[in-house]
């Protein structure tokens, strides 16, 4: 027989914490897990890679880069939120998504315990945006979704201008 | 006030929101909190201003300033934290109070005629005729989903 809070206690010590990166947008402290995150670039070393789109349907992606047969667009951050523009230094690449983010710095690593869930009372596009929210050094902060930074409807738009540019480009080139 | 024994059935709190007083049922009242950091996030949420840490929860900040006065909550002194039904489930909700709370036994009448959906009733404590809120219908009234989702600039003031 166990006691039940032997069993709790147990789970507690189980419970393994999260490596996350917590990086910043406008000034404004995000968490995203470490192991979403492929790759941490310099906008700078993207300037030659990075195509820009002409127009599109969704303000916040002006660029996309293509790695690997795939095209991966870049989201800048501050417009995802609604924040400030800022001038982005840094890309972090998505694991498993064609999503690249533009932000600000990065602070540093960290380690989350616990993740509690974002409170009922928030009823926005931010249920989409965070996981949830850790605390962290006396700081509340906003874990990340990764695949919230751009909807499968927002995708298919963004797959549709690319391949209309992609087009455009080889009319261009064969002229 | 910071714990609410003693509270009955007719009991309320009453607390101070810029220049005006407000009722709250006790029975939805769970302490008044100390003026805790405010953490503020990017979010679209109508009234919202942030959430503090209390007892290792984190709860969400409603300015209910723009529905109640017209305008953001002056400084406050406290937060005065009450549980929000969302169905079956409860959250803790703290509201940003100009002062002390204090507790009153009484029975509640019906609102006057034409008083906003968020207002249950009135009770009369002394000379004075406060309104009872109903947290639900405040911080859900369109007065307060036409509010600014930005996040507020202000701090607790000790």
């Amino acid at each position: 027989m166990r006691f039940a809070t032997q069993t709790a206690a147990k789970a507690r010590r189980a419970r393994r914490s999260e490596p996350v990166i917590l990086f910043t947008v406008s000034n404004e402290t995000f968490a995203i897990a470490a192991d979403a995150v492929q790759e941490i670039r310099s906008t700078d070393s993207l300037a030659g890679a990075a195509l820009e789109f002409e127009q599109s349907d969704v303000p916040k992606v002006r660029h996309a880069i293509e790695r690997a047969h795939r095209t991966y667009y870049v989201v800048n951050a501050g417009m995802h939120f609604g924040l400030d523009v800022t001038r982005p230094t840094l890309v972090l690449m998505l694991r498993q998504l064609r999503t690249a983010v533009l932000v600000d710095g990065i602070e540093r690593m960290a380690e989350i315990s616990a993740l509690h869930p974002l409170p009922r009372a928030f009823i926005g596009d931010e249920r989409n945006w965070y996981r949830g929210l850790a605390y962290l050094d006396d700081l509340v902060i906003p874990v990340i979704r990764p695949a919230g930074f751009l909807t499968t409807e927002e995708f298919e738009r963004l797959d549709q201008a690319w391949k209309t540019a992609e087009e455009q480009r080889e009319g261009a080139f064969s002229a | 006030m910071t714990s609410l024994q003693n509270r009955g059935p007719n009991s309320y709190v009453l607390l101070q929101v810029g220049k005006r007083r407000f009722a709250l049922p006790a029975d939805t009242v769970e302490e008044l909190a100390p003026p805790v950091r405010l953490h503020g996030f990017p979010h679209r949420s109508p009234l919202v201003v942030g959430v503090i840490v209390r007892r290792g929860h984190i709860v969400p900040v409603y300015d209910v300033g723009p529905v109640l006065l017209g305008e953001s909550s002056p400084a406050h002194r406290f937060y005065l934290v009450a549980r929000r039904m969302f169905g079956r489930v409860s959250e803790p909700s703290a509201i940003p109070v100009s002062g002390e709370c204090e507790l009153a036994s009484c029975e509640m009448q019906a609102p006057q005629a034409g008083r906003p959906g968020y207002v249950a009733g009135r009770i009369e404590v002394g000379d004075e005729s406060l309104d009872v809120l109903n947290l639900e219908t405040l911080v859900t009234s369109p007065a307060a989903t036409n509010q600014s989702f930005e996040t507020a600039a202000w701090e607790a003031q000790p």
